[in-house]
C-alpha cells in the first residue's frame, strides 16, 4: 500500500497549525473569530459554563486549578495548536479549570454551534481541526500517564515516610518510657537511702541491745552453770520440726516425769552438753529456771540473727539502688550481680542460684542500671520456673569484653516468641503481674545498648533458657 | 481426755518458727502444739495426728513456704472433710491481695495474721478460733473454760443445758 503522507504531516501540529492559519486568513468570516490575548487576562474562571472553546494560534494560556483547600495548582501551560475549554466543550458542563493567559498572542475563538458549522461549510478545515483535536487529547493523555506515574511515586513516598514516622514515634515512645523508668528509679533510689537509713537506727539498736544483754549475762560467773547454759543456747543451731519430734521422743523416755509438752520441746531443743549440765545440777523442781537460761540465749541469738539480716538487707538494697544514678563508674559488675541476688532473695528462697563468677577487670559502667538488667532476667527466669529450679550466672572475660551468662531450668522461650522479647510492651505476663508491664526487656536492650554491649537470649539443647550479656572492657570514666 | 486437739504451725523459718510456738504456750496444757517446715512434712503430721484419733482445731499457716505455698495448702485442707473443721489462719508478711482473697473465697480462711505479729493478738485471734472449734465439736466444755473465751463457753453452756430440759 502506499505510504499516505498525510499522516505524517497530520501528526505534526505544527504543519496543520500553518494550514489552519492560511485557511484563516483566505476566510473572512474566521478572520473575524480571532481573539487577541492580552497577557494577565482570564480567559475563563473555574466552575462557570464555557461559552467559547479557543485554538491557541499564538501564545501561551495557563490551565489552574483551585483545591478545596484554596490553594491553586498549575495544570498545564497550553502553547500554539491546543485547544483550551476541550473538555467543558465537549461535555457542555462547568469548565473544571481556570484559564489565564501567560504569553500574549491570538486564539480563534468558537461557539460550539459554529465550531459544526465551519467542519461543515469548510471540508478543507475538518480533516485537520479534527486531527489537531485528536493531537491534543494525545496530549492530555499523555500528561495524565505522566500525573499517574508521579502520583504512584508520590504515595510510594508519602509511605515511606509514613513507616518512618511511625518507627520514629515508636523509638520515642521507647525513649519516653525508659526516661520515666529512670525516674522511677531515681525517686527509688532516694527513697531507700531514706528507709535505710530509718530503719539501720532500729537495728543498730536491736543489735547493740542485744550484744549488752550478752554482756550482762557475762557478769554471772563465768563458771556457773546457769552462764554456761546460757552460752549454749546463744550459739545452739536452730532445730527443724521434723529432727524436733525425733528428739522430743526421746525426752519423753529420759524424763519421764516431765510431762508438760513445752517444757519437752524445750529439752529436746538443747544439745547434750547442754542437757548434761541439767542432769548434774537439776535440783527438784528447779528444771525450769534452768532451761530458761539456755532459752534466754536462743533469744537472743535469734535476735543476733534477725537484725544482722535486716542490717544485710538494708545494706545490698541502698548499694542495689545505688543514688548516683546515670553516672559511670570504675566497677566490678560481679558485686551488682551479688546484691541483686541478695535484694530477690526472697523471689530466690526456694531456687538453687549457682554463681560461676570468674575474674574479670573492673570497667567503666552505671552499676545500677545493670543492676536493673539482672533484676529483669533474674525476675523472668523466676517466673518461668515458677519458684523452684536452677538459676546459673556466669562471669567471663574474652578479648576485653566481659561476658555474663543467666540461665535457668525452666520451660524455655518460644522459638516463635523468642525474636520478640526485647520488644516494647511485649509479654508474656497477664495484666496486673508484679512485673508485667511489658518494659524488662526492652529497657534492659536500650540499657546494654547504651554500654556498648549486646544482649541476646536463647534456649539451651537441655531446657531452659539463657541470656548471654556482652560488655566492653573500658577505663575512660 | 481420750483424745488431743492440735494446734499446727506451719513455717519454714526456724526463728519464726521458735517465737510463734513461744507465743502459743499458754495454751499447750489444752492444745498440744505440733510443728512443719513446709506442705508436705504438714501433711504427714496431720496423717499422724488424725490416724492416732485426735484432732487438729487450728493451722497456723505461712503463706511463702518451700513447694507448695500456705494458700494453696489451705484450700487443700479445707477441701478434704477430715480437715475441713480445723480453724485455718494464714500468719504471713507476704502474701499480696490477691492471695489472700483467695485463700479468705476458696479456703474459707478464718483469719489473716500480718507479720509482725504482737503477742496479744495472736493470742486473741487463737483464743476466738479455738472456743469457736470447741464449741462447735466438743462436749465437754467446762474442760477448756479456763484457756478459751470463758464467757462464751459459759453461754453456750447455758444453753445447752436449756435445750437438755
Amino acid at each position: 500500500m502506499e505510504n499516505n503522507p498525510g499522516i505524517s504531516w497530520l501528526n505534526d501540529t505544527d504543519t496543520i497549525l500553518t494550514f489552519i492559519k492560511k485557511v484563516i486568513s483566505e476566510l473572512p468570516e474566521l478572520r473575524d473569530q480571532i481573539e487577541v490575548l492580552e497577557e494577565g487576562d482570564l480567559l475563563f474562571l473555574q466552575g462557570e459554563p464555557l461559552e467559547f472553546m479557543y485554538l491557541i494560534l499564538e501564545g501561551n494560556i495557563q490551565l489552574t486549578r483551585t483545591q478545596p483547600d484554596a490553594s491553586e495548582d498549575v495544570l498545564i501551560t497550553l502553547g500554539a495548536g491546543s485547544f483550551a475549554g476541550l473538555i467543558a466543550f465537549t461535555t457542555g458542563e462547568p469548565t473544571l479549570t481556570s484559564g489565564r493567559i501567560t504569553q500574549k498572542g491570538v486564539a480563534l475563538k468558537m461557539r460550539p454551534q459554529q465550531f459544526e458549522q465551519y467542519l461543515n461549510d469548510h471540508p478543507r478545515l475538518k480533516h485537520p481541526l479534527q486531527q489537531l483535536m485528536l493531537n491534543n487529547m494525545i496530549q492530555r493523555y499523555k500528561s495524565n500517564l505522566r500525573l499517574q506515574t508521579k502520583t504512584h511515586a508520590l504515595s510510594k513516598q508519602l509511605n515511606k515516610e509514613r513507616n518512618e514516622l511511625k518507627a520514629a514515634y515508636q523509638q520515642l515512645e521507647t525513649t519516653h518510657q525508659m526516661l520515666v523508668h529512670q525516674e522511677k528509679m531515681a525517686t527509688l533510689g532516694e527513697l531507700v537511702a531514706g528507709f535505710a537509713h530509718e530503719v539501720n537506727n532500729p537495728a543498730s539498736a536491736l543489735m547493740r541491745a542485744a550484744e549488752n544483754l550478752i554482756d550482762i549475762y557475762a557478769e554471772f560467773e563465768n563458771s556457773h552453770y546457769s552462764y554456761q547454759l546460757f552460752r549454749l543456747g546463744l550459739h545452739a543451731e536452730p532445730v527443724d520440726s521434723n529432727t524436733q519430734r525425733k528428739r522430743m521422743h526421746l525426752i519423753e523416755k529420759k524424763y519421764p516425769w516431765v510431762y508438760d509438752r513445752s517444757s519437752v520441746r524445750k529439752l529436746a531443743q538443747m544439745p547434750d552438753e547442754a542437757l548434761d549440765l541439767i542432769d548434774k545440777h537439776r535440783k527438784k523442781g528447779e528444771i525450769d529456771s534452768l532451761v530458761n537460761h539456755f532459752e534466754a540465749g536462743k533469744m537472743i541469738h535469734n535476735i543476733r540473727i534477725a537484725s544482722k539480716r535486716i542490717a544485710n538487707l538494708v545494706k545490698s538494697l541502698k548499694s542495689y539502688s545505688r543514688q548516683d544514678q546515670n553516672k559511670e563508674e570504675l566497677a566490678d559488675i560481679r558485686e551488682g550481680i551479688r546484691d541483686t541476688i541478695l535484694v530477690l532473695s526472697n523471689r530466690l528462697k526456694f531456687i538453687d542460684v549457682n554463681l560461676e563468677l570468674d575474674d574479670i577487670p573492673k570497667t567503666c559502667a552505671n552499676i545500677g542500671d545493670l543492676n536493673q538488667v539482672w533484676t529483669n532476667i533474674i525476675v523472668n527466669a523466676c517466673d518461668a520456673m515458677k519458684g523452684q529450679g536452677e538459676l546459673t550466672i556466669s562471669t567471663q572475660e574474652k578479648d576485653h569484653t566481659i561476658v555474663v551468662k543467666i540461665s535457668d531450668t525452666g520451660p524455655g522461650i518460644p522459638e516463635d516468641i523468642l525474636p520478640k522479647i526485647f520488644d516494647p510492651n511485649f509479654t508474656t505476663k497477664n495484666q496486673g503481674a508484679e512485673f508485667g508491664l511489658g518494659l524488662g526487656l526492652a529497657i534492659s536492650h536500650e540499657i546494654i545498648g547504651q554500654a556498648g554491649g549486646s544482649i541476646m537470649a536463647g534456649n539451651r539443647p537441655d531446657g531452659g533458657t539463657e541470656f548471654a550479656i556482652t560488655i566492653p572492657v573500658r577505663d575512660d570514666c | 481426755m481420750d483424745h488431743k486437739i492440735y494446734i499446727l504451725i506451719v513455717e519454714d523459718e526456724l526463728e519464726v518458727m521458735d517465737a510463734l510456738v513461744k507465743d502459743l504456750e499458754k495454751f499447750e496444757t489444752f492444745f498440744p502444739v505440733e510443728t512443719a517446715n513446709d506442705a508436705t512434712e504438714a501433711e504427714e503430721v496431720i496423717d499422724y495426728i488424725l490416724d492416732h484419733d485426735h484432732k487438729i482445731g487450728l493451722i497456723l499457716c505461712d503463706h511463702v513456704l518451700p513447694g507448695k505455698n500456705g494458700v494453696d495448702l489451705l484450700i487443700e485442707l479445707q477441701q478434704n472433710p477430715k480437715t475441713a473443721i480445723s480453724k485455718k489462719v494464714l500468719v504471713t508478711g507476704q502474701a499480696g491481695h490477691e492471695d489472700t482473697i483467695m485463700a479468705i473465697n476458696k479456703a474459707d480462711l478464718d483469719h489473716y495474721i500480718a507479720k509482725p505479729w504482737t503477742e496479744d493478738e495472736l493470742e486473741k485471734v487463737v483464743r476466738d478460733e479455738l472456743t469457736d472449734y470447741v464449741l462447735s465439736n466438743e462436749d465437754n466444755l467446762l474442760y477448756y473454760m479456763q484457756v478459751l473465751d470463758a464467757e462464751k463457753i459459759s453461754d453456750a453452756m447455758r444453753k445447752n443445758k436449756m435445750t437438755d430440759h
